[in-house]
């Protein structure tokens, strides 16, 4: 049985590349502290592949042929896509890929009733996935990656409940598909609340930022699907906060962990609110009922 | 304003994916906007209000948000803390009452 020895949510906000320089100190320090502490512990969990879920931000396909998972299957992922680069700030990076488990995986979430698309070709990476490597340094670990980027954007958007089957769907894949001894490193990227591109730009909904981190450091999953619905979101920043469904795919596959977070900071020239959350994949909450 | 509106069949959202899949569409599209604005079936109120860089009407049309955004970058600016910057100005501007910002 084959283990995920790492499991995390964070923001990939592009402004904590090319903006990070010039904000405020206080924001600076919740953010490099949020990093480092990701970056020690996927180092730590030895993992033999990172599997990432994010936003693909209608950067891949047009909106009539819109897939809600596109695994990137490359040998080599390369980024950030060339229009992408001045907005993000940020070098080019080159990851390792696996194109061996991206197979595995298509077909074992397809056996499992869960359309995904797959795709050999370099996937256009924004801030979705530069964000994180670069972040995290997964270049330099050398941790083969597969990305996932999901629809988290164009309507029908796969909802909390549907976002939280695949990820189920994900677990019981990478425990009973994959190679008993190898060691899974799941990422979950993006939020926390903003609005690109709506008449909120600026604005970073707080109450709900802090919300969403207790909730999903609480580990209570039932609470979690109840009340994290796709309008809710929007409320908190249309066509940005949803993403926040990358989380729930990963919590989906772990089950019901407490986690913690390094923090929350705003800043208005991020235009997102920024915290992450890493779960503690050697907990168990046995008062927690596991969802159905 | 959020996805309410949204028209997946809108042309515009073609004209902006392909302006970020190809530097020499962002050249023709700064140098001859209306030779590349021939090529995509636009509506009469659409290509309006790209030309006059009204987001607001092409939001009321059902352009998606995130894409909106995208196009304020393609044609205001798209570097961090600079053009960017300039572009979600205009966007916002436009986007909470004035229309057009040409």
């Amino acid at each position: 049985m084959a283990e995920i020895v790492f499991a995390a949510g964070a923001p990939h906000a592009p402004g904590l590349i090319g903006l990070l320089e010039a904000a405020p100190a206080d924001v600076k320090d919740v953010v490099t502290t949020t990093y480092r502490n990701l970056t020690e512990a996927i180092a730590a969990a030895k993992a033999d592949v990172l599997i990432v879920f994010a936003n693909d931000h209608l950067a891949n396909s047009r909106v009539r042929a819109y897939p809600d998972f596109l695994i990137g299957m490359a040998a080599e992922h390369r980024g950030p896509y060339e229009w992408f680069k001045p907005w993000i700030g940020c070098e080019d990076y080159t990851v390792k890929g696996s194109p061996e488990i991206a197979a595995a995986l298509f077909d074992g979430m397809t056996r499992r009733g869960i359309r995904m698309f797959a795709q050999n070709e370099n996937l256009k990476f924004d801030d979705n996935i530069s964000v994180p490597v670069l972040l995290t340094n997964i270049a330099g670990t050398g941790i083969p990656m597969v990305p996932v980027l999901q629809n988290c954007t164009v309507p029908p958007i796969p909802d909390q409940h549907r976002c939280y089957a695949v990820g189920k769907a994900l677990g019981d894949f990478i425990r009973n598909d994959l190679p008993a001894t190898m060691r899974v490193a799941l990422l979950g990227s993006g939020g926390l609340s903003h609005e690109p591109g709506g008449a909120r730009y600026y604005f970073i909904d707080e109450v709900f930022d802090r919300w969403f981190l207790d909730l999903v450091a609480s580990g209570d999953h039932e609470k979690l699907l109840k009340e994290l619905t796709l309008e809710k979101m929007e409320a908190a920043g249309s066509g940005g906060t949803a993403e926040l469904l990358a989380w729930v795919v990963v919590l989906g596959a772990i089950g019901p962990k407490p986690g913690k977070s390094f923090g929350y900071t705003v800043h208005k020239d991020f235009k997102c609110g920024v915290g992450a959350v890493l779960w503690d994949m050697n907990a168990n909450l046995p008062k927690q009922r596991a969802v159905a | 304003m959020g996805l309410e509106k949204f028209n997946p069949s809108l042309a515009t959202h073609d004209l902006i994916q392909d302006l970020k899949w190809s530097p020499a569409l962002r050249e023709e599209f700064a140098t001859s906007e209306a030779k590349v604005l021939d090529r995509y079936p636009l509506r009469k109120d659409e290509r309006h209000a790209i030309e006059t860089r009204n987001f607001l009407a092409l939001y009321d049309m059902g352009l998606h948000p995130y894409l909106g955004g995208q196009f304020a970058r393609l044609i205001f600016g798209n570097e961090a803390g600079k053009g960017a910057t300039i572009a979600v100005n205009k966007l916002v501007e436009s986007l909470q009452g004035k229309g057009s910002v040409a």
